[in-house]
């Protein structure tokens, strides 16, 4: 890739460690996975953790050690969420799997992204063909959540998890990237960075680059400035329109967020259901609003309509605001 | 929808009624007989279909020529002490006392009255016969058996069908008034819909007219044939005004339309008809489940179930009803249609700009829709050009370009004005 194309790449990309050595966080995990590389040995994998801690990029980190710069030939890497069912997934192993390897390796490596998104169904058709495929074949599995993959994968696998960086670590980084493209970063806006990231760092570099695009100085306000647009206040607006019992307005904001902004229903579901702890009702009304939400959430994956089912959803909130439900 | 339109707009002047001169010629000779004090009859019979302005020229008549206006209609109870008090009294009494109160008495709609009201219609010919002033029935249908007796003692008068251009002329003028730019294809589509009936095609008028200073075709589109036997709004009516089940669930039966747009008309509609919080609640929670059903009828093509599906959609609803007050409150078009025939568009443009970031940055489309492309967004509304040239490198083609930024364009979303804490979500 040429330089002036680097120029204009997500900076998520374009500072994306390479190599393990360039991952500054998770010591522990980048300190076992070296020996990997050292032996040219390993075990089926499963990489669990929150969003933006490196799981998918340390992946291929070990692939670029162990099989060096063209280790994309015997590096596969599949998305769970993306891929039609697991089918799609089996041919696709089946097909990487055969083919020889043309490295020093014994084995290549195979990684699928948001396992948890399959179905204990599909994890058990994947279990058989990981261990169809073990002598040619290592499966890295990524997660958020390790128990949400089935137990017969989970005994199967070394399991590594993944935690949130810390502030120094995700300093780090984002001074490494602002050293690089000449950006001026302040101490508060670093600290306000990393207080909306919360140790994801793929939303602190998104941060960042979002507002460096802006041309000045990052102080805390302009940080502030680049959440409260990108990150969807709608959700937050949207319950609270119904809370104040305006039912309408609260649609409304719901059909923005869903036909115009593009959001799957199942995020906004989940973004409702971390807002329902911050809202002021009482706590048995929580356990009743999660209660519902969850039950509109199974709905939506069943293939309810999205709108119709989380109106519901809203309709009940209202009733909660005046203190009816 | 402040005041409905078909009540702005109703004619003040004999010169402001659309169409049917030549009846109303006939009428106003007949008035006139009146204020000469020689009536050719004691009443005249108008009659023909909906909405082409009998009752309104009763109303400008009436106006234009000093009358008060007597008006009983047909959803008035017509029992025949009623109607002989109100009637007699008003038909007697200003010629006795020689005062300047003349009066029309107006009894609409006669060929709606029940079998029961016999005794009614053998009050009005009674009455017809010792009037000192003039009356005036509507019906629809004047060759109705029951109105026999009637027809022999009334001047008969038919209303047709307005021409098209005649509601075409009507809907510009309200449209001039309301300050609106209407397209001439538009309005003549409302007009043919409306099949001759004015006040239908004005109240489509003020429903596609709602919240927009311009309408184009493309804006009438989705009306849908107005089915004769029973308008959308009247069946809605029903289903939010039912005290039982079965009656919701008959009135779906009324209308030739498709469920899931009836679905439609019915939550769009939920809010503003059912006022109270907990009806609300319920109705919607009915709804829900009614969709879960439907969605069953399509993923596991068990037509069967469908009956379920309509049944909870319209009883649930009407079930819901308990704290509500009655209270007219006018019917929206279910705005979300115009979105749901374009979101899977949408969303397939959005598949392919997140499958090409994807790829890259080593994650999935929905990560990238979620957590990428706002940022993206971001940037290409505060520094285009990198934003497009950043896109660009990403292989994006001009048309996927031009959907993200028109993403930031159309106003969804303000630009960021305010400032500190209270920014963040």
């Amino acid at each position: 890739m040429s330089l002036s194309t680097r120029e204009f790449e997500l900076w998520v990309e374009k500072y994306r460690p390479k190599t393990l050595d360039e991952i500054v966080d998770q010591k522990e995990i980048v300190e076992r996975l070296r020996k990997f590389v050292e032996t040219k040995t390993m075990p089926h994998c499963l990489f669990a953790g929150p969003p933006g801690t490196g799981k998918t990029t340390a992946a291929h980190c070990l692939a670029h050690d162990l099989f060096g710069e063209d280790y994309r030939e015997s590096f596969l890497e599949l998305n769970a969420s993306d891929e039609r069912g697991i089918d799609v997934i089996r041919t696709t192993v089946k097909n990487f799997a055969r083919s020889a390897t043309l490295t020093d390796v014994p084995f290549k490596i195979l990684v699928l992204d948001e396992a948890d998104n399959l179905t204990a169904d599909a994890q058990q058709a994947l279990r058989r063909t990981m261990e169809k495929y073990t002598d040619t074949c290592r499966f890295i599995l990524s997660c958020n959540y390790s128990n949400r993959i089935i137990e017969p994968i989970q005994s199967r696998t070394a399991i590594f998890r993944f935690t949130p960086l810390p502030p120094e670590d995700t300093y780090i980084y984002l001074k490494r990237i602002c050293d690089a493209e000449g950006v001026k970063l302040t101490e508060d806006g670093a600290r306000a960075i990393y207080e909306v990231a919360e140790g994801d760092l793929r939303k602190a570099v998104n941060t960042l680059q979002a507002a460096a695009s802006l041309g000045k100085p990052i102080i805390a306000d302009v940080v502030y400035d680049v959440v409260g647009w990108v990150h969807p206040k709608e959700v937050a607006e949207m319950m609270d329109y119904a809370l104040k019992g305006d039912f309408s307005k609260s649609r409304s904001s719901l059909r923005m967020l869903l036909y115009q902004r593009g959001y799957a229903g199942s995020d906004i579901i989940k973004r409702m259901h971390s807002r329902i702890f911050e809202l002021d009702v009482s706590e048995k009304q929580k356990i009743e609003l999660i209660n519902y939400l969850g039950e509109i959430d199974f709905r939506v994956a069943q293939g309810a309509d999205e709108e119709v089912q989380i109106s519901a959803f809203l309709a009940r909130l209202a009733l909660v605001g005046r203190g009816l439900g | 929808m402040s005041i409905p339109w078909i009540v702005k707009y109703r004619p003040k002047r004999v010169e402001e009624v659309v169409g049917n001169d030549d009846s109303k010629k006939k009428f106003i000779e007949w008035i006139e007989s009146w204020v000469k004090g020689e009536p050719i009859r004691k009443a005249a019979l108008l009659y023909g279909p909906a909405g082409v302005g009998k009752t309104s020229l009763v109303e400008a008549v009436a106006k234009t020529y000093g009358y008060d206006l007597v008006e009983l209609n047909a959803s008035d109870q017509r029992s025949e002490t009623i109607i002989k008090r109100i009637v007699g009294i008003a038909a007697s009494q200003g010629t006795l006392t020689g005062s300047a109160t003349r009066r029309i008495i107006l009894l609409d709609e006669v060929d709606g009255m029940s079998e029961e009201d016999r005794g009614g219609l053998k009050a009005i010919v009674e009455v017809l016969e010792r009037t000192r002033q003039p009356i005036v029935l509507t019906a629809n249908d004047a060759w109705d058996p029951k109105l026999t007796p009637l027809r022999s003692v009334c001047l008969m008068i038919e209303f047709k069908r307005l021409k098209q251009w005649e509601v075409v002329k009507k809907l510009r003028d309200i449209c001039l008034k309301e300050g609106i730019e209407a397209d001439r294809e538009a309005l003549e589509f409302i007009a043919k819909r409306s099949e001759g009936d004015l006040r239908s095609a004005i109240n489509d008028l003020q429903i596609v007219a709602q919240g927009r200073m311009k309408i184009t075709i493309e804006d009438v589109g989705w009306l849908p044939y107005r089915n004769r036997i029973e308008p959308i709004f009247d069946v809605l009516s029903i289903i939010f005004n039912a005290k039982t089940i079965s009656t919701a669930r008959r009135a779906l039966s009324l209308i030739d339309i498709d469920p899931d747009m009836m679905f439609e008309w019915i939550y769009e509609n939920l809010p503003s008809q059912l006022t109270d919080p907990k009806d609300l609640a319920v109705a919607m929670e009915n709804l829900a489940k009614a969709d879960l059903i439907r969605s069953r009828v399509k993923l596991f093509q068990r037509w069967d179930l469908l009956a379920f599906a309509t049944e909870i959609m319209s009883g649930g609803v009407a079930v819901a009803r308990e704290a509500t007050k009655p209270r007219w409150t006018p019917f929206h078009f279910p705005e979300r249609i115009k979105f749901l025939s374009s979101i899977k568009e949408e969303r397939g443009v959005m598949d392919s700009i997140a499958s090409k970031i994807a790829s890259r940055c080593l994650t999935s489309k929905r990560t990238v829709i979620s957590d990428v492309i706002p940022y993206i967004l971001f940037m290409l509304m505060n520094n285009p050009d990198y934003g497009v040239k950043l896109l660009r490198n990403y292989d994006l083609t001009s048309s996927e370009i031009e959907f993200l930024k028109g993403k930031v364009g159309v106003g969804v979303v303000e630009a960021p004005r305010k400032r500190g804490r209270s920014a963040g979500g």
